[in-house]
């Protein structure tokens, strides 16, 4: 009877303190009960071996005593969905507005751009700061509902409220047949985009992140960018923005599946305005001299127009391309439009 | 296991778990404690884990459904459940449900065109 004890002592330490003693003395009898009518039968008493058996089929003592514990869960399968639909909200929207504060609020704070490239490191922390909040915020009511019922709305009162003509319209079929976007990549996208304006906005104070190596050259050079740069610079940095911000309220808005192709080619028709500012600099002057008074016999003159209209012709090269692809994809809604309406018809 | 057996596992105990309590319930009509309750059980065809029928019926009894009492039995303290007016109500509730969808389950393999398919 010894390895019944030591059984029923390994049982009760998982059990909880105020039922164990009952809960132990009830297995107790029991299971001498079984003891018993099995040396009954065999006319002996159990060997070592036959007892481990008996004590094997009852199961380990955790999994015997988590049997006595009322079912209980961190978050339970009524909740979870809800939980999993906050989560998702609360979670995009800290990272819209985290974004906010770097993209908008921090260059302003910080010139010099220094706290950005910090900024952008604690963003993984938060988010799982944000998570965790919500998390704990659940569990607790988890925990809070299944002890005290009778002063948690319930949720199926939730669902009792919704009716069916506040559905959803249903979404629209891509004839050409492309799937609509996942969620993830919807978000990865925003990421994305958040991550690329913050490397825009570094690039002025670490030239490094765009040139690499080649910034030595440039720091070395008797040349330097014309002012005209700026102003396309700015307008990239704002266009992405826009885009950015676009695509986080349909985000929001839970209509990432099929972004409207009338936007992306407004998007595109847009970006060739940079392009367009720079091909109609007068003079095609797309970098100066850093110092012309020194410069201007060895450097300037001939070797200068060599390098501007070098400039110039591959913008020109990029706006004709841009042009043509917008030309092809507005003709390809065209098309589509068309022949939805052949088949509606 | 291969996944068919380990999904087969799975739909039967999901299957049992109810029919279990409602076999441990009319089992209860007559007094039992906890090892001759599994014994007539298994005597009977259904064979239980000791370490689901004993938690099973203190869950029962939590519910109100099961009346439990300590006696002595063969120089022995023994818990003894029995069941609960309110028990025979759920029990007799049970029962009717349980002979509605056997009869519809087996309504079905016996005619497994349906009406609406002619």
């Amino acid at each position: 009877m010894e390895l019944l004890d030591r059984y029923l002592q390994a049982v009760k330490k998982y059990l909880p303190a105020r039922r164990q003693d009952d809960i132990i003395a009830e297995l107790r009898a029991n299971m001498e009960s079984q003891i018993e009518d099995k040396e009954s039968e065999f006319g002996r008493p159990l060997t070592q071996g036959e007892m481990e058996d008996l004590l094997r089929k009852m199961g380990s003592p955790v999994i015997v005593a988590s049997r006595y514990q009322p079912q209980q869960y961190l978050i339970g399968p009524a909740l979870f969905p809800l939980y999993l639909y906050v989560l998702r909200v609360v979670v995009l929207w800290a990272l819209i507005v985290y974004s906010i504060v770097i993209v908008v609020v921090l260059p302003f704070a910080s010139p010099d751009h220094s706290d950005i490239a910090a900024s952008l490191l604690r963003t993984p922390g938060i988010l799982i700061n944000v998570a965790a909040w919500v998390t704990l915020v659940f569990v607790a009511f988890e925990f809070f509902a299944a002890r005290y019922p009778e002063k948690c709305p319930p949720l199926a009162g939730l669902a009792d409220n919704w009716s069916p003509s506040s559905l959803p319209p249903l979404e629209k079929v891509d004839l050409s047949g492309r799937k609509p976007r996942s969620f993830t990549q919807a978000v990865a996208e925003v990421v994305i985009g958040f991550l690329m304006i913050a490397w825009l906005l570094l690039i002025p104070r670490h030239p490094f992140l765009l040139m690499g190596p080649g910034v030595v050259v440039l720091r070395v050079a008797p040349y330097q960018l014309a002012p005209i740069w700026w102003t396309f610079y700015w307008w990239i940095v704002g266009l992405n923005a826009l885009q950015l911000a676009w695509k986080t309220i349909d985000l929001a808005r839970s209509r990432w599946q099929q972004p409207a192709p009338i936007r992306q080619i407004i998007f595109k028709a847009v970006g060739v305005i940079p392009v367009a500012l720079l091909l109609s600099v007068r003079d095609h002057i797309y970098v100066v001299l850093k110092n012309p008074s020194a410069d201007q016999l060895r450097y300037g003159g001939h070797n200068l127009d060599v390098i501007n209209n070098s400039v110039h012709l591959g913008f020109s090269v990029i706006c004709a391309i841009v042009v043509v692809q917008l030309a092809w994809e507005i003709g390809h809604i065209v098309w589509d439009a068309y022949r939805r309406g052949e088949a509606a018809r | 296991m291969t996944v068919a057996e380990n999904q087969f596992e799975s739909l039967r105990l999901e299957l049992r778990r109810g029919s279990l309590t409602l076999a441990v319930l009319a089992q209860l009509r007559q007094e039992h404690y906890g090892y001759t309750l599994r014994k007539d059980l298994a005597e009977r065809g259904l064979e239980i884990d000791e370490s689901t029928l004993y938690p099973l019926l203190r869950r029962l009894e939590t519910q109100g459904l099961l009346l439990s009492e300590w006696r002595e039995e063969d120089k022995r303290n023994k818990r003894f459940y029995h069941l609960s007016p309110d028990g025979e109500q759920i029990l007799a509730k049970l029962l009717d449900e349980w002979q509605a969808i056997n009869a519809s389950i087996n309504h079905i393999f016996e005619h497994p065109e349906s009406q609406n398919s002619k």
